[in-house]
């Protein structure tokens, strides 16, 4: 959906993007994370096709943005870190405005914002004036005005900044919600913790250089779980490797193991029903969560 | 009705119900003052205020609408989302334009309709409306464009400086209006002039010129916007424009004289608009950058739509130069007209400016380029003058030399330093 190939951005005196290269798939929430300055704004603008690179190619659905800006324009929402709102507006015009500047045709216009404001929440908003709304609310109208025509693309550049937890909650929500839709999500932010709950990829951009891109959900049939027993069992990697569509990543003392394990919940059970019927005096048999800090870290650690 | 969305947002911010109340509410305040001081009757202190409030209301508030219209866009940090809109750049060019100023209009046209009551002679009313209303939105036209070029620069505080130009604009369209409203002798009994031949009044040739400088204005702000909304543009406009004003401005020349003073006239244009082009453009270093880069790649098309657009009039005075220089232009007094020496003039100026522009603070470039322009036109000089050593004036001012060939080296000499410290300047900002 998304293909950036060697994009090089300067400003005076500073190379904010360094020979930028990745790929997005359709469909997929990526979390573009880095330290500040890192470039993440500018690469979210230069796909935007709001800013000219010095060189490089950008492709959103087939779409050479440099050379087509836009056309791209057309398939993307873009939500700026200041939102974009017109304070002497009502909610209702606001929309309104942004609808018809995307062309949809006014008879359709109603429609649209009742469909987006329902999404996020601000129906019972709409005859109120921006510029009184609360943080949290000017960032859903912000999103609103960004998916109105239903881009196919949409990049966020640090949506969740200033929220509070029940707001962010409710936003990886709407994230998860617009991804079954089929639009494709790139959001910035250096706060993982907000990007955990929806992210299926991460791409980590330093000094402006993208020097991981992760899948974080990408192999739902596969999940690592932890196996904690009470006792050390002498044989234990042995009596594991027998057993079917599991692997074993780590063991430690012969007591507590990681384990790769194929399939879906019910054979998750039928392995734990396996383990017990082997007499193993397993306490512990959990589900390990990828964490995006951590992932993070270490790719800066690897890095550094 | 699919009205154009930007008309209507303008109308939805600026079009209130306390606007629409209270403008007719001050003008009428306004007229029943100087209907009393008419002695009760609408006489000529109702009809000069009519047309004062006029100008007034269309130049200095509607200036001031079709600055905010741009520069408040930015300010408020929704100009990325016009820029992300599917709206073209005409349908965006004429929302801001007319949607930001229809509540100026709507005052203007009860002053003008007060006017018409109060006009002493119905004879010229139709030339002093067609006068008013074309150079009130000439005037709304060049605030934008200039609003337009202030926010490529980054200058959105700018808004003083366009009023103030706007205000400038005001008085010299009123010293004009103003005769031809008390006098209706002044349409009739106007001064011929003659364009190309073609014998015509003072009065008709200023209104066709007033609407030919209104036609580019929007020419130049729909440019100006399309290359907002980030569509790629060639700099064909500014070339036509340059030629236009040749042609417009060549058909005041007698036709005895138009052989000798045609190329002199055109030069005279071309170094004109390529010091606007430069004093009004903004120069980024990575521009350059990226200008170089595509010609490294003979990637031409890209190229062209990076060149500066002093660099298409400065060529096109060189092309004129050429004729020029074998017509032996008269002198100037003491002035040898060298057109060489003077494109190594404007060379260097060029060179000043963007060594500035180039520098820590951008903002500064113009002034510091004024400064040192007075300095190497005005205050060097005199001081050799004053000295006798008018060795040292040539060096400054090279136009008083006798020798060509002198004046050539002292500018290339100059350009040449300028343009290499400008060059050592621009590879430290990239």
């Amino acid at each position: 959906m998304i293909n950036v190939d060697r994009l090089i951005f300067e400003y005076p005196n500073l190379r904010a993007l360094d020979e930028v290269s990745f790929y997005i798939p359709q469909g997929s929430i990526t979390a573009l994370v880095g330290p500040n300055g890192a470039g993440k704004t500018t690469l979210l603008r230069c796909m935007a096709a709001l800013e000219q690179p010095v060189s490089g190619d950008i492709r959103i659905n087939n779409i050479d943005v440099l050379e087509h800006p836009r056309e791209c324009h057309r398939i993307i929402g873009y939500l700026s870190d200041f939102f974009g709102l017109y304070d002497r507006l009502t909610v209702r015009q606001c929309l309104h405005y942004v609808a018809r500047a995307q062309g949809i045709a006014e008879e359709d216009c109603a429609a649209a914002i009742a469909r987006v404001s329902k999404g996020l929440h601000i129906t019972d908003r709409l005859d109120v004036l921006a510029g009184t709304l609360s943080r949290g609310l000017r960032q859903r109208v912000a999103i609103a005005q960004a998916i109105i025509h239903s881009p196919r693309v949409v990049l966020l550049d640090e949506p969740a900044s200033g929220l509070d937890p029940e707001a962010r909650h409710e936003l990886a929500e709407l994230f998860l919600e617009l991804q079954q839709q089929g639009m494709t999500l790139l959001v910035s932010s250096h706060i993982l913790a907000e990007l955990e709950a929806y992210s299926t990829d991460m791409l980590v951009l330093r000094e402006g250089k993208i020097i991981e891109q992760v899948t974080i959900k990408a192999h739902a049939h596969a999940q690592d779980f932890k196996l904690v027993l009470a006792s050390p069992v002498e044989n234990l990697a042995t009596l594991l490797q027998q057993i079917d569509k599991i692997k074993l990543l780590k063991n430690e003392y012969n007591q507590t193991v990681l384990l790769q394990v194929q399939g879906d919940s019910l054979q998750q059970h039928e392995l734990l029903k396996n383990l017990l019927a082997q007499n193993l005096p397993v306490c512990e048999f959990a589900k390990i969560t990828s964490n995006l800090q951590d992932t993070y870290l270490e790719t800066i650690r690897h890095r550094s | 009705m699919n009205l154009n969305p930007e008309f209507q947002r303008q109308l939805q911010l600026e079009f209130s119900q306390a606007r629409l109340i209270g403008v007719p509410l001050i003008l009428g305040v306004i007229f029943a003052l100087t209907y009393i001081i008419d002695d009760y009757q609408f006489a000529s202190v109702t009809t000069r205020s009519a047309l004062g409030l006029f100008l007034l209301m269309v130049s200095f508030w509607g200036a001031r609408q079709a600055v905010d219209s741009v520069l408040e866009e930015q300010r408020s940090h929704t100009w990325d989302t016009q820029r992300l809109s599917a709206l073209n750049p005409w349908t965006m060019m004429i929302g801001k334009l007319l949607g930001s100023t229809l509540v100026v209009w709507y005052g203007g046209v009860i002053c003008l309709i007060v006017y018409a009551i109060s006009a002493p002679n119905a004879n010229n009313f139709m030339w002093v409306c067609s006068y008013a209303i074309t150079s009130g939105l000439l005037v709304q036209s060049v605030s934008l464009m200039l609003s337009l070029c202030a926010l490529r620069k980054g200058q959105i505080n700018g808004n003083s400086i366009i009023i103030g130009l706007a205000i400038l604009a005001a008085f010299t369209i009123g010293s004009f209006i103003m005769p031809l409203s008390e006098d209706p002798q002044n349409t009739q009994n106007a001064v011929d002039v003659t364009w190309y031949g073609l014998n015509t009044t003072v009065q008709s040739l200023s209104l066709v010129s007033v609407f030919l400088a209104l036609f580019w204005c929007v020419v130049g702000n729909y440019r100006l916007m399309a290359q907002e909304l980030r569509i790629r543009t060639l700099p064909w406009v500014w070339l036509s424009f340059a030629l236009f004003l040749i042609f417009y401005i060549g058909g005041f020349i007698p036709a005895e004289k138009f052989g000798d003073y045609f190329y002199t006239v055109a030069f005279s244009i071309c170094l004109t608009l390529s010091y606007f082009a430069v004093f009004t453009e903004h120069h980024e270093p990575m521009r350059i950058k990226r200008l170089f880069t595509y010609v490294a790649a003979e990637n031409w098309w890209r190229s062209a739509e990076e060149l500066p657009l002093w660099c298409v009039t400065f060529v096109l005075a060189i092309l004129v130069a050429i004729p020029l220089s074998f017509t032996h232009p008269a002198d100037i007094e003491e002035l040898h007209i060298y057109p060489l020496t003077i494109l190594l003039l404007l060379l260097r100026d060029i060179g000043i400016f963007l060594f500035f522009n180039y520098g820590k603070n951008p903002q500064r470039a113009f002034s510091l380029t004024l400064l040192s322009l007075i300095l190497l036109y005005g205050v060097f000089p005199s001081i050799f003058t004053a000295a006798k050593l008018k060795g040292m004036v040539v060096l400054f001012f090279p136009l008083i030399s006798d020798s060509t060939i002198l004046s050539i080296f002292c500018m290339s000499l100059q350009s040449a330093l300028i343009w290499y410290l400008l060059y050592k300047r621009w590879l430290e900002s990239v």
